[in-house]
């Protein structure tokens, strides 16, 4: 969103005359340059990087005590019909100063700690995202390099399965999915839902390795008798790293709102197990009496999700600022 | 013809248009008949005069233009070469008002004596593709894939006429004709990739003919082009230069380009000129090393079997941050404590031949000005 | 082409025989169809057991049961559920109510989310272009359910207890005439003298026209009137001319005031018939104006303007109709909101039950009904709708044929409409439909939100009973759908780009 001057290079010449000054950088340099120089993109950093610390060190992680001293599970009585007592506004302004006080985030209808609540629900869903976005990117790659790079028959038969995958609507199979494994925990579903999500990153990586396939590089090592497997892993694959880097944060941020939607259609995460989007199915009956049930799990969905994304477009510009860029 | 009013004004559409067109196109084949070859004239229809053209980045300003003068003369070739980065290219499209906005741009281009830079907007497109038209250097991303070729031609008649769209498809076909695409009634409905790179160039010399223009711009027209293809190319255009009777403005890298057809050649180099003169006087008498580095550079068919290349040797500066001096001191074999310190001015050292350099005279005294630099074998 | 649209054809049958199968077979995986009769007391035990697996074929093999359904697939039945219901009856009627939810906030999405894309990319990095991008950001984060919920409780509760006093507070004035006049005073172009004469007027233009509003009760008993009938319509002539040519040119100036004029008077003329129309009346006004808004551009356009007076007189025609259409609408208002006890926008359901009013009327109802999940569904799929224009026209407005375009002396304008949307909406068109056909298994959220029933609920009551038939209902639909527009893109953009449709 900052970059306006750099953009006005008209022609071969000026690029030139440009690249002249910069030539000592490396590719990956260059990326971080311009990864670091789009605000859009910082800010999601810092904001995802909140939400991952809040909600990991808050209540701990397994074995790993959290600085919070409530439980989510833990029910008791309701103080102040469960109104929040976060406070961020001053004495001085008329507020109530800033502190954290007994229940921040309020308390549900039998007592629970919602700032404990959330932080679980935001926990899982983010460890499912993560899990769907590492198991949809490598299917995803792995089925779009070998159809990209071998072509023919294994071309065809994986475009095709990819095609019946993408015609079933991703809340139908996922839904149903998530209906059989039920009960089971959420890294087997985060699991499942990541094999129905691959299926854009295995076009775009097809489609890259295609034409990739064709440069005199991969010509010249092919012609030396270089194996395929070394050819994808060694000439190929590293120079689609841009892309799967970019539709791999881009998934992440498309798993959590796919996450909570199933869990609201009661598809995903059940109970015991919690995450933001069966919080938000859990209480939206108490929009109109609690609100704040309803209002910080939805925040947190829309934290992630757009962190991730801003980071995703970052991560765009970087690798490709030809796409954003208008010279004229 | 009068320049300023945008030719398709409602209120006044020039005298039955169609008929002009017509008449242009029987002068046309007049012409054609007529000569040749004419001679430039002596008067002046574009002048340059120190045109500085500099782009904001974020290191810095880059200077692409700093400082290039020049007159092109009534049906005259002018040279420019230059490496890339020379700001030859970035010259011609602030002639053409084509730079981005970011870029700022001092000096003064007249067109006729009319100041272009302080145009505005609508006046100066009146004139982009009318008076001044320009060829560009790859045929193969100029043209818009999506549309016909004499959809694309046609266009560039209406944005100028106000004519119906089956008279300009019918100038179009003449143009395709002219150019020597064959079947032109036909080609017209096929789209630009059913062309050959040779015959897209072809279409875009047509494109910037059909206006009757007075200024070609030919950008590296044939930069892209098969060597075979590029000779014709060439021919081509000197054949339609003389049909509509327009100046050329010659751009390119290749002296070989050059020395078939320019009339005079301007060097540049760093943003500047470094040499102007008679095409065959740059050739046979450089006064400027820079310019005896390229002529060295090129094989010669006719020399010796055992005859070095003499390749200039270094990369161009960086235009953000020059050093002081002159720019092509670092890898200049001439270079003394001066050429350091002071950037040499364009001066007088001939009838007409101009040259920026402290030691022009010590190329004017040596048999083979391409001899000071090394032939890799020398060099080592 | 024939070959390719064939092959394609043959490519999709077989994908979609492939995911039926796929989906048949998670389908009878999901839960015991058997659970309910087996809680029975013991003598209705056996009984029910023995009939719902006599009903569903559970005895059978699973592949059997595939092809039973495969076989009464191809002859048009959608067999029965556990119920012994027919499923093709739900069926029809889940569709409809669906392809109404998605169809006007499809079309809407696109429409805004294009146009906004591409003015977006026409002005790059201005504080427009940023905003546009933040606001597409946000709302491509946002979870459908929970922005949905929220606009149900606020939006539309609170609205129609505003409907009762509809007085516009100071405060709300100033916010919506600032914004209004910033997003004015950024399209304009120009040096800092003219924005700022822009924002200013726009900003007071819209704080009075809300004030008067606000005064006259207007929203309590809305409607144009004439007078505004007839501005708009010279206002939509000015516009459109502008967009499609240019105000210097008279031609098609002319046709499209006189489109506009013709309008107005038959907005006078018809009063009688638009009291009450029926739906097939409306359309065929609708067809007229086009074909008299079409002729008057052809006519008056001559030779040398046609090609611009006809598109600039028949968006000025249908523009004069929709507003009168509006007009029409509006003045039913204060009838209809009277009968729905003053609460006219609705938070569930598809139509208030039993509802039966005029043509306008019981256009209002819906029109009440859909609101709110049309503005979800549209501040959802509108922000990809306006990232994917805004990236392909940057792409384009750095190809080389667009600076020819330029060189040739074309006006921004033509270099904008013949060469850059001409080549920038080609990949728009494919990923549109690519997305349609996404939407009919995507509006399930929307559905399930709203209280619609619709193809959703299919979906849900297969799931609850372990089914296979209701959902192999939903997936023909919403997968079938999937697969035809994958193949529609694949042959529009064929079609559209001629090195493809060439070779």
């Amino acid at each position: 969103m900052t970059r306006n001057a750099e953009s006005g290079a008209p022609e071969n010449e000026l690029n030139a005359a440009h690249g002249m000054s910069v030539v000592a950088r490396s590719q990956s340099q260059l990326v971080r340059r311009r990864f670091f120089r789009h605000r859009g993109a910082l800010a999601g950093m810092v904001l995802f990087g909140l939400v991952v610390i809040l909600a990991v060190t808050s209540i701990g992680a397994g074995p790993i005590p959290g600085w919070w001293d409530k439980d989510p599970t833990t029910t008791g009585s309701v103080v102040g019909e469960g109104r929040p007592t976060l406070s961020v506004l001053p004495g001085f302004l008329g507020g109530g100063g800033v502190h954290l006080g007994e229940h921040p985030f309020g308390q549900d209808n039998v007592g629970r700690d919602y700032f404990a609540l959330t932080m679980r629900g935001a926990q899982v869903s983010l460890l499912i995202a993560v899990i769907v976005g590492v198991v949809a990117t490598l299917v995803g790659t792995v089925v779009g390099a070998l159809a990209g790079y071998f072509r023919g028959w294994t071309e065809s038969v994986l475009m095709r399965i990819t095609d019946v995958v993408i015609a079933v609507p991703t809340l139908l199979l996922a839904g149903l999915i998530g209906v059989i494994v039920a009960g089971r925990g959420v890294v087997l579903f985060a699991f499942f839902l990541g094999l129905c999500m691959w299926t854009q990153i295995a076009r775009l990586v097809r489609g890259e390795v295609l034409s990739l396939r064709e440069k005199e590089y991969v010509e010249a090592a092919r012609s030396v008798g270089t194996s395929a497997r070394r050819i994808i892993f060694k000439h190929i694959l590293p120079n689609t790293v841009g892309i799967i880097i970019v539709s791999a944060t881009l998934t992440i941020a498309t798993a959590v709102l796919t996450e909570s939607a199933l869990s609201f259609l009661n598809l995903g995460v059940r109970p015991p197990d919690t995450s933001l989007g069966r919080l938000i199915t859990d209480y939206r009956t108490a929009l109109s009496v609690r609100p704040w049930l309803f209002y910080w799990p939805g925040a947190f969905i829309i934290a992630i999700a757009l962190s991730v994304n801003f980071i995703g477009d970052g991560l765009r510009d970087a690798f490709d600022p030809r796409q954003t860029r208008v010279r004229d | 013809m009068s320049l300023t009013p945008p030719i398709n004004t409602p209120k006044a559409p020039t005298p039955p248009v169609e008929a002009a067109v017509t008449e242009a196109a029987e002068e046309v084949h007049a012409a054609h008949t007529l000569a040749d070859a004419r001679p430039p004239s002596d008067e002046e229809i574009l002048t340059v005069e120190n045109l500085t053209v500099e782009f904001p980045t974020d290191d810095g300003a880059v200077q692409a233009v700093r400082g290039l003068s020049y007159t092109l003369r009534a049906r005259e070739v002018l040279g420019i070469v230059g490496e890339s980065g020379s700001g030859k290219s970035v010259s011609s499209m602030a002639i053409m008002g084509l730079l981005p906005k970011s870029a700022r741009v001092r000096g003064s281009i007249r067109y006729r004596g009319q100041e272009l830079l302080t145009l505005r907007p609508k006046e100066q497109r009146a004139l982009r593709g009318r008076k001044i038209a320009m060829i560009f250097q790859d045929p193969m991303t100029s043209l818009n894939p999506v549309r016909s070729v004499g959809d694309q031609l046609a266009e560039a008649v209406l944005a100028h006429h106000l004519v119906p769209r089956r008279k300009a498809l019918a100038r179009a076909a003449e143009m395709l004709n002219l150019v020597g695409i064959p079947q032109a009634e036909r080609r017209l409905r096929a789209y630009p990739h059913e062309f050959s790179g040779g015959m897209r160039q072809r279409v875009m010399i047509a494109m910037a003919i059909i206006n009757n223009p007075d200024v070609i711009i030919a950008d590296e027209p044939t930069t892209a082009l098969d060597v075979t293809v590029q000779a014709q190319i060439l021919e081509k255009l000197l054949e339609v230069k003389d049909t509509v009777n327009a100046a050329i403005l010659m751009i390119t890298h290749d002296l070989g380009v050059i020395a078939g057809m320019a009339h005079r050649t301007l060097v540049m180099y760093a943003g500047k000129p470094v040499e102007v003169a008679a095409t065959d006087d740059v050739f046979y008498e450089p006064r400027m090393p820079y310019t005896a580095g390229l002529l060295g550079s090129i094989p010669a068919l006719d020399g010796e079997r055992d005859e070095r290349l003499r390749p200039i040797a270094g990369s161009p500066p960086s235009l953000i941050r020059l050093p002081a001096g002159c720019p092509f001191s670092p890898r200049c074999p001439l270079t003394t404590e001066v050429c350091r310190t002071d950037e040499p001015e364009l001066a007088e050292v001939g009838e007409g031949h101009r040259a920026a350099c402290h030691h022009s005279e010590r190329l004017a005294e040596a048999e083979d000005a391409t001899a000071f630099f090394r032939t890799p074998e020398e060099g080592r | 082409m024939l070959v390719f649209i064939a092959r394609r054809l043959f490519v999709s049958i077989w994908v979609f025989l492939a995911s039926t199968v796929v989906v048949f077979f998670l389908s009878t995986r999901i839960r015991d169809p058997l659970a309910d009769a087996r809680q029975l007391p013991d003598g209705a035990r056996e009984a029910a057991m023995a009939e719902i697996s006599e009903r569903m074929g559970l005895d059978d093999p699973v592949l059997v049961r595939y092809f039973n359904w495969l076989a009464d697939v191809v002859t048009g039945d959608l067999g029965v559920d556990r119920q012994g219901q027919s499923v093709s009856a739900a069926l029809e009627g889940a569709f409809t109510a669906t392809l109404q939810l998605i169809t006007g906030a499809t079309v809407l999405a696109i429409v805004i989310g294009i146009a906004v894309g591409v003015i977006s990319a026409l002005r790059q990095y201005t504080a427009l272009d940023q905003t546009v991008t933040f606001v597409a950001f946000v709302c491509f984060s946002l979870p459908m359910f929970w922005v949905g919920t929220l606009l149900k409780q606020f939006l539309a509760l609170d609205f129609n207890d505003w409907l009762a006093d509809p007085t516009i507070s100071p405060l709300f004035v100033g916010g919506i005439s600032l914004i209004v006049g910033l997003a004015c005073g950024s399209l304009v172009v120009g040096d800092r003298r003219s924005r700022l004469t822009a924002f200013g007027s726009a900003t007071a233009a819209m704080a009075v026209l809300l004030l008067v509003l606000s005064a006259t009760e207007w929203f309590a008993d809305p409607g144009l009137g004439p007078i505004v009938i007839a501005l708009s319509a010279v206002g939509g002539a000015l516009g459109f001319t502008t967009l499609v040519t240019g105000l210097e040119w008279q031609p098609p100036l002319k046709a499209a005031l006189v489109t506009a004029g013709i309008g107005v008077v038959a907005a006078l003329a018809l009063g009688p018939v638009l009291e009450d129309p029926e739906l097939l009346t409306v359309v065929g006004l609708a067809l007229l104006t086009v074909a008299i808004s079409g002729a008057v551009g052809w006519f008056l356009g001559g030779e040398l303007y046609r090609r611009t007076a006809v598109p600039a007189s028949i968006l000025t025609g249908v523009f004069t109709g929709a507003v009168i259409f509006t007009d029409r609408m509006l003045q039913s208002f204060a009838d209809y909101s009277e009968s729905v006890g003053g609460r006219p926008i609705s938070t569930i359901g598809a139509e208030t039950p039993n509802y039966s009013g005029t043509f306008w009327e019981s256009g209002l109802d819906s029109v009440g009904h859909l609101a709110l999940p049309t503005l979800a569904l549209v501040l959802i799929s509108l922000a990809s709708y306006t990232r994917y224009t805004r990236a392909s026209m940057l792409e384009v407005m750095n190809q080389d044929y667009v600076r020819t375009g330029r060189a040739k002396g074309l006006s921004e304008r033509a270099v904008v409409t013949r060469h850059v949307l001409r080549n920038g909406l080609i990949p728009i068109t494919t990923l549109v439909a690519y997305d349609i056909g996404t939407i009919v298994g995507g509006a399930v959220l929307t559905e399930e939100v709203f209280g619609w029933s619709a193809m959703g609920s299919l979906l849900f009551q297969g799931i609850e009973q372990g089914d296979p038939m209701p959902i192999m209902a939903f997936f023909l639909v919403a997968g079938g759908a999937i697969v035809v527009f994958n193949m529609v893109a694949d042959i529009v953009y064929a079609f559209l780009d001629p090195r493809i449709r060439l070779s």
